[in-house]
């Protein structure tokens, strides 16, 4: 059994009959989703979001979108780069994944550290909870303390609260100058290396170090490399440029590295492990909107 | 043992207060108008007491509400005939870590003594309200505060890494990361916990970051004589992909405030608006974003632009900002608060709106607000002893709030619900969503001890209704006015009560 509904009504009807019937639902937009700690049960029947796609408000001048969850990073991207703007969301993993993917997995990217991660991007989600109920937390304004927050609490809850079908998102305005530098490092200090970089007066925008696989395809040949993203005006970047030549002998490269690297390094956080008192919020906030558990079950553990 | 026994042995004699003469001070918040009175005060000194208070509540089952310095501005912090828990001698720094540029605090910590004890690393505390020389952590913690820099470095929630939480039945759990160990397993139960207004329990420590103290800094004050080409300006500004750290708003009322006032900053009495603008960062390409800033703002209409590089100048053109709702206590007793947030492009029109608005109820409104973020704080000086100047007023309020919701806003940006904009909330929200939010309170507080009868409005986590028609009915119309014997509750309160006893 596969379910696919084209409207909010159709998704609120399958999820409360599937919820009524005990039928488990295995979520999915663009079904590049990154497996959680656990796989979601056997049994899970799928529930297709591709229908909720699309980019539905974006007024440039607010540095604001609202988009349709299936949207891809990569239409996100490309919308937002016509009027000169972007979403730091890039999350590991690369750009063919869905923002409410991104967004319920809270996967964070490379530019995380200098910008922040999913839960301080996101403005408000359109949901429909494992009891149908359609939820629209927050809203579309950049600070908005209205209610208790659940934007917070459905990011990275890997669809075990609701389904996102709407996503708001702050922008930003893409810096004027924006290069990639390649500098070589001797591998056993390239941590110290990046940890300098960002605590020197002219952080990057990112701060990565190359795989192997990923040294030959962009000609960095034998030796270790940083790979370094300045960005900011041209006075700034010049600074910030020196900073980078000061850790060893560096080049400019095609930014298209980024792309690559987030595409070949899914890179998983540490997860603390949940003490009692904490495991046992968490399943009172899964029976309080999934009381039959039927949303990605398995998936949080 | 009564409770009120209970709490002396656990805080001592002095630490709890039960006599009305006492009681008095803390009746209100930061936004003057609403009275509650507690039964009873109780001030535990270390999170040990606290803790103990907190179980000795939840045994007696009952309702309380978590207070630091009470400058809040939504009511939030008012304890309605139940027991009032102050924080605010629980104000120990417990450790600074300059290497990680994370504090460990206690909650009564006072925002500005943080950043004052990271000063030596080159370290500070990033959102500051403009009470940040009162206000406590803890309290910036309940209510996600924010302030003019947030802008570019984000409010409390971006801030806080962790919190050892007492939950109302006494339990105690660390919630988010406060060791740094790596990302958190679950739900960001921190991420729901900041900004829950003291419902879901007391923070009785919290772990926040620290940010690096900018290399240079420089404030520019830009002078219009259209408020309209000032709004423009805000919007040309952030288009041109510079952010600043703040850019503030005030208009010509509030400069007229200030500038009667103690805390004059110089600002030119006869603008319109003027902007006040703050870059930072590094030393390197600041100075483009200088000239960028001001070269916009005179192309938009700017008489002029004052830029200052100086502490001691740049301290006096922020001193009229940070001190502008305390100057507006010159023109009348009370004041109405608003922290709508709209999108910033309908800044222009909702400025020119709030001003037929303040014209059709004859008040006066004075604007003052974080322009870059579209946070509009719309305030309105009155005489709450003149019936029908009140009601002028609060209907004046209504209106701009609707027309901020109408714009695609939100009913607060920085302050919280509290009290104040409980009659705003389905306005804003669905019942459903609503009703989710009361769900996600019930997983920390099932039995609604916690600071009840704020932020949603009870009938919500009741029973669905259908959704209310767009005029406000009486009974949800904001009760900004204290009643004659300043103990009367509101409508909220009183159908909690029943609630509240488990």
């Amino acid at each position: 059994m596969t379910f696919r509904p084209g409207s909010i009504p159709e998704l609120s009807e399958v999820i409360s009959a599937s919820a009524a019937r005990a039928q488990p639902l295995r979520i999915s937009g663009r079904g590049t989703w990154l497996h959680g700690g656990a796989p979601v049960s056997a049994d899970a029947a799928p529930l297709h979001l591709d229908a909720f796609g699309g980019i539905i408000e974006y007024e440039p001048g607010d540095l604001t979108i609202t988009v349709g969850a299936a949207t891809t990073i990569a239409e996100l991207d490309a919308v937002t780069a016509a009027h000169n703007q972007w979403c730091p969301l890039s999350p590991w993993g690369g750009n063919a994944g869905s923002v409410g993917a991104t967004i319920a997995t809270a996967t964070a990217g490379p530019y995380a550290h200098a910008l922040g991660l999913p839960r301080d991007h996101v403005l408000g989600l359109e949901i429909v909870d494992g009891t149908g109920k359609v939820l629209r937390p927050g809203g579309k304004v950049v600070k908005n303390v209205a209610g208790f927050d659940l934007v917070r609490l459905m990011t990275g809850a890997w669809g075990t609260l609701g389904a996102i079908t709407r996503v708001s998102l702050r922008l930003r305005a893409r810096p004027v100058v924006d290069e990639t530098w390649a500098v070589e490092v001797d591998a056993m200090r390239a941590i110290d290396a990046g940890g300098t970089l960002r605590r020197c007066n002219t952080p990057p925008l990112a701060c990565a170090f190359v795989p192997d696989g990923l040294r030959t395809s962009f000609g960095l040949g034998e030796h270790a490399h940083l790979v370094v993203r300045i960005a900011g005006n041209a006075g700034y970047v010049s600074a910030a440029r020196a900073a980078v030549a000061a850790l060893g002998r560096a080049h400019t490269i095609d930014a298209g590295i980024w792309t690559a690297l987030r595409e070949a390094a899914p890179v998983p956080a540490v997860r603390v492990p949940m003490a009692a008192g904490v495991r046992s919020l968490n399943a009172r906030v899964r029976s309080a909107f999934d009381p039959a558990n039927i949303l990605n079950p398995g998936i949080m553990g | 043992m009564s409770l009120e026994d209970s709490l002396r042995a656990i805080v001592g004699e002095r630490h709890v207060l039960v006599r009305p003469a006492e009681l008095i001070v803390y009746e209100s918040d930061g936004l003057p108008g609403y009275h509650r009175r507690p039964s009873m005060a109780v001030f535990p000194a270390d999170a040990g007491e606290a803790l103990q208070v907190v179980r000795a509540l939840a045994q007696h089952g009952t309702p309380f509400v978590p207070r630091g310095a009470g400058t809040g501005l939504s009511g939030g912090a008012l304890a309605d005939g139940t027991v009032l828990l102050g924080l605010q001698r629980m104000r120990r720094i417990l450790e600074i870590d300059p290497v990680r540029r994370t504090a460990r605090v206690e909650p009564g910590v006072v925002n500005a003594t943080l950043t004052k004890a990271a000063s030596p690393f080159g370290l500070h505390y990033a959102p500051d309200p403009s009470s940040q020389t009162a206000c406590t952590l803890g309290g910036n913690l309940a209510e996600n505060a924010g302030g003019p820099h947030c802008l570019k470095y984000g409010v409390t929630l971006n801030h806080v890494v962790g919190a050892v939480v007492a939950l109302p039945d006494g339990e105690v759990v660390t919630l988010g990361d406060p060791h740094g160990e790596g990302e958190a397993a679950g739900y960001d139960l921190i991420g729901a916990f900041v900004g829950s207004e003291g419902c879901f329990g007391v923070a009785i420590e919290l772990t926040v970051k620290l940010t690096p103290n900018p290399e240079r800094i420089v404030t520019l004050l830009a002078d219009f004589t259209s408020i309209n080409d000032a709004a423009v300006s805000t919007s040309a500004i952030i288009a041109e992909g510079i952010l600043p750290a703040a850019l503030e708003m005030m208009d010509q009322a509030t400069i007229g405030a200030v500038e009667s006032s103690i805390y004059a900053a110089g600002y030119p009495t006869d603008a319109a608006a003027v902007l006040l603008v703050e870059v930072d960062g590094a030393a390197a390409g600041l100075d483009d974003d200088v000239q960028a800033v001001d070269r916009i703002c005179r192309a938009h209409g700017a008489r002029d632009v004052r830029i200052a590089t100086e502490p001691a100048a740049r301290a006096r053109l922020w001193q009229g900002r940070k001190k502008a709702f305390g100057a507006m206590g010159r023109i009348a007793p009370h004041l109405v608060v608003q922290d709508a947030v709209v999108p910033r492009t309908k800044l222009p029109a909702l400025l020119a709106q709030i001003a037929v608005i303040g014209e059709k109820h004859r008040v006066k409104v004075c604007n003052v607000f974080h322009a870059g973020d579209g946070n509009l704080h719309p305030n309105i000086p009155y005489d709450a002893g003149n019936a029908d100047e009140s009601a002028r007023v609060h209907a004046a309020m209504q209106e701009i709030m609707l027309a901020c919701i109408d714009a695609g806003g939100t009913i607060t940006g920085e302050h919280g619900v509290g009290l104040d904009k409980l009659a705003y909330m389905d306005q804003l929200f669905s019942p459903d969503t609503l009703d989710a939010m009361c769900r996600l309170r019930d997983v920390f507080d099932p039995n609604r001890r916690a600071n009840p009868g704020k932020v949603v409005p009870v009938r919500y986590c009741r029973e669905w209704r259908p959704p209310a028609s767009r005029q406000m009915t009486d009974d949800r119309r904001p009760m900004t006015e204290a009643p004659a014997d300043g103990v009367e509750r509101t409508a909220y309160s009183v159908q909690l009560q029943d609630k509240a006893k488990p």
